[in-house]
């Protein structure tokens, strides 16, 4: 990455809301522009991150509709869908253009509480490939649920070690205001009661649906600010999205690519992270990403999820905004809210939920089942 | 568009393998080899139970599972399966079997173009041949939304028109979707299933008439039974199965199987008159006419009510109009005539309208103008 600074964030709180699609965007892209003490003049470009606005909303063309909220401002705006991981390739996008155009918002947005259970479902297994495994009913949940069993099957991975990664990542979202259940306290007893969705996986393994939206002002200098905080590694890794095309279930070779080339533009190894915001939209996901990220293998992954290891005071901190699990999944927000949460802490402005010593972060964002993969890494000023 | 569970496709060069039929490996430009997966071990199985749309029923079971030489497919199924156990996935080699279609109405239209779109071969029989002649060019005009020239030139090679019924044997499956009168189905049964093979389905669209009574004029009546498909037969989901006394347990499998093959859901039913969906759609028009009759409100505020207060995303005379009065007084008449019960005798204004010739969208006039 030849230069590319978060000059400044802003995230919705997460969760159910009457606000619409533009009055969500407004209100992430006006703290961002706050934050980074700018006005939308000094934009050269904006990109839009939306997965479902199509199918949910009948709302297409968002990077049109967003600009309705700076007319007269006709600088280039796009949308970017990658299912999941719309808002992680919408901020790799914009850090690679940054050459062309040295400011650039981008902002995700995402509504979904409109629409009902069996309709929502269908709508985000679109993510997954329609002959292959729409029309054998492989929904999301379905997708991690193979993933889960087949991570059960190799590692001895066990109930238990989902339950934990709940309960952790419950207990993280206790203390982030903007979180989807922040007001909600989850025992591990409620989270063994969860009823089943697609075994093994139980309602409190998966993430809630969301509405909400974040942005980030990206800039190819940095500004005087010491709180702007650098980008130094930004990848994006595909592969096909249907698990009958791939090898193996217990881990995705593209969030691996994508780990293992961000690393190398950061010119670090997993040794020199110190926090991390991992894609759990599902409990198996925590766990697949640790290894996949090279953090850990299989193995010590779950002795660190035994030993708490993955708490914010821990060794590791792993989500500690409550991630995807607790924090809230706003599709096309979510990877861009990762950033914002990192930017947070490396600034040292996460306040209760502030890990110490934050100096290097990873943002892990993921499209459909590991078929499209952003890995950012984010370092601040020491 | 369909894809064939068990199939894949490798390149002899480079040794990958592909999920779809796609021309040529993008990395070698070779052609590629089209590889029939046998039996299969699941490799991880996932019991699902949310429903989304088109996958309404649950629990149901994914499974993905590889063959012998490793090669991966997902499956649906519906019962219980564990990590281990070994699927029957055979593939159905080439989709398509080969259908004999009698009659040329608007079932047998809509059968005849599903058929096609999915690679079968039809043959479209009639009593006159030029009918049956224009009839095939309707049906493959019909092709052209959704297949280009090639595509459409290759249906029409698939699809043969006659007024010979000796040329259904050849056909895997005949299916009857004549007028809807016992008599005429009977008469049509007996003539068409001396040139019908003995190891063919023999099948009846109707909606409900009585099956037995068809079953008696056969000389084979165990592999004959009841498809009920809707109309637009392309669009509409639902088949209803049914059987006569004498259909024996692996027909209704069979019928059951191919429904699915077709992109059906299939629901068996008791062969009771008028089966389930036109048993109960027929009063609930009746009801629509009689409202109308009493002044409850105007056709349009008694279609919008329905609409909204039962969530249909038609209304009843509309509905009417569409399948054609003609055809929903003949249906009301038949379940007056075989169940006894003057409960559901035809409402006058039915009768009338259909005696003005003011039978619904095809005439351009019903309970609505579509003049």
């Amino acid at each position: 990455v030849s230069g590319a600074w978060v000059m400044g964030i802003g995230k919705t709180k997460f969760g159910p809301t009457q606000k619409s699609t533009l009055h969500l965007a407004h209100e992430a892209i006006i703290a961002a522009l706050d934050d980074a003490g700018i006005g939308p003049d000094e934009l050269d470009a904006i990109v839009v991150a939306n997965f479902l606005g199509g199918p949910n909303e009948g709302q297409l063309h968002l990077n049109s509709v967003v600009a309705g909220l700076f007319p007269d401002l006709h600088i280039p705006a796009w949308r970017v869908e990658s299912a999941c991981a719309s808002g992680g390739v919408a901020v790799h996008n914009a850090v690679a253009l940054l050459g062309t155009y040295p400011r650039i918002l981008v902002v995700g947005v995402e509504r979904m509480s409109d629409v009902g259970g069996l309709q929502l479902t269908r709508n985000i297994a679109m993510a997954g490939d329609r002959l292959l495994d729409q029309t054998v009913g492989l929904t999301f949940p379905a997708s991690y649920a193979l993933v889960a069993q087949a991570h059960m099957t190799e590692h001895g991975t066990t109930l238990g070690d989902l339950d934990l990664v709940s309960l952790k990542n419950h207990a993280n979202a206790r203390l982030n205001p903007l979180a989807h259940f922040s007001h909600k306290t989850v025992t591990l007893t409620e989270i063994e009661a969860g009823p089943t969705i697609a075994s093994p996986l139980r309602l409190y393994d998966c993430c809630p649906v969301s509405d909400g939206a974040a942005a980030v002002v990206l800039s190819s200098t940095p500004g005087s600010s010491s709180r702007d905080i650098a980008i130094t590694g930004s990848a994006v890794a595909v592969d096909a999205i249907s698990l009958a095309q791939r090898r193996t279930l217990t881990g995705f070779p593209a969030a691996a690519e994508a780990a293992r080339k961000a690393y190398a533009q950061a010119g670090i190894t997993p040794a020199d992270v110190d926090l991390v915001e991992v894609h759990d939209c599902f409990t198996i996901a925590e766990i697949v990403a640790m290894s996949d990220l090279g953090l850990a293998s299989p193995a010590e992954a779950l002795r660190m999820i035994r030993n708490g290891e993955t708490y914010p005071e821990g060794a590791l901190p792993v989500n500690a905004s409550g991630g995807l699990k607790a924090g809230g999944h706003a599709i096309g927000a979510t990877g861009v809210g990762q950033i914002c949460e990192l930017v947070k802490q490396l600034r040292g402005e996460a306040s209760s939920r502030q890990v110490l010593r934050a100096r290097r972060a990873v943002a892990h964002n993921v499209g459909g089942v590991g078929g499209s993969c952003a890995v950012h890494v984010l370092e601040g000023r020491s | 568009m369909t894809m064939d569970r068990g199939l894949t496709y490798s390149c002899g060069v480079c040794e990958r393998t592909f999920a779809y039929d796609i021309p040529s490996c993008p990395w070698c430009g070779e052609a590629l080899t089209r590889n029939v997966s046998g039996p299969s071990t699941v490799i991880s199985v996932t019991r699902v139970e949310t429903p989304s749309i088109g996958h309404e029923e649950v629990p149901y079971w994914c499974a993905l599972a590889a063959d012998t030489e490793g090669r991966r497919a997902l499956h649906k199924l519906e019962t219980e399966a564990l990590v281990g156990q070994v699927l029957d996935t055979t593939a159905d080699e080439g989709s398509g079997g080969r259908a004999g279609i009698i009659g040329t109405g608007v079932m047998g239209r809509g059968l005849a173009e599903l058929l096609l779109t999915l690679g079968w071969s039809v043959v479209i029989v009639s009593r006159d041949a030029t009918r049956a002649a224009r009839i095939a060019s309707a049906v493959l005009a019909r092709l052209e939304r959704v297949m280009d020239e090639v595509e459409i030139a290759a249906a029409g090679a698939r699809l043969v028109t006659t007024d010979d019924l000796s040329v259904l044997q050849s056909c895997d499956v005949v299916v009857e979707a004549v007028a809807e009168d016992l008599s005429i189905k009977k008469a049509v049964l007996a003539q068409a299933e001396p040139h019908v093979r003995p190891d063919a389905l023999l099948v009846t669209n109707t909606s409900g008439l009585e099956l037995d009574a068809m079953a008696a004029v056969l000389e084979h009546p165990e592999r004959f039974g009841a498809l009920h498909f809707f109309n637009p037969v392309v669009r509409m989901r639902l088949v209803e199965i049914s059987g006569s006394n004498q259909t024996s347990p692996d027909t209704i499998d069979a019928l059951e199987h191919l429904a699915i093959r077709l992109g059906k859901t299939p629901i068996r039913v008791k062969a009771r008159p008028a089966f389930v969906v036109n048993r109960i759609l027929m009063p609930l028009i009746g009801e629509a006419i009689r409202s109308l009759e009493e002044g409850a409100a105007d056709a349009e505020h008694i279609d919008e009510a329905v609409r909204l207060g039962l969530n249909h995303p038609m209304g009843p005379l509309a509905l009417a109009d569409l399948i054609g009065l003609d055809v929903v007084l003949e249906i009301t008449e038949n379940m007056r005539q075989q169940t006894g019960d003057e409960a559901y005798a035809p409402r006058p204004t039915l009768i009338r309208m259909v005696a003005e010739n003011q039978l619904g969208k095809k005439t351009g006039r019903g309970f609505f103008d579509y003049s």
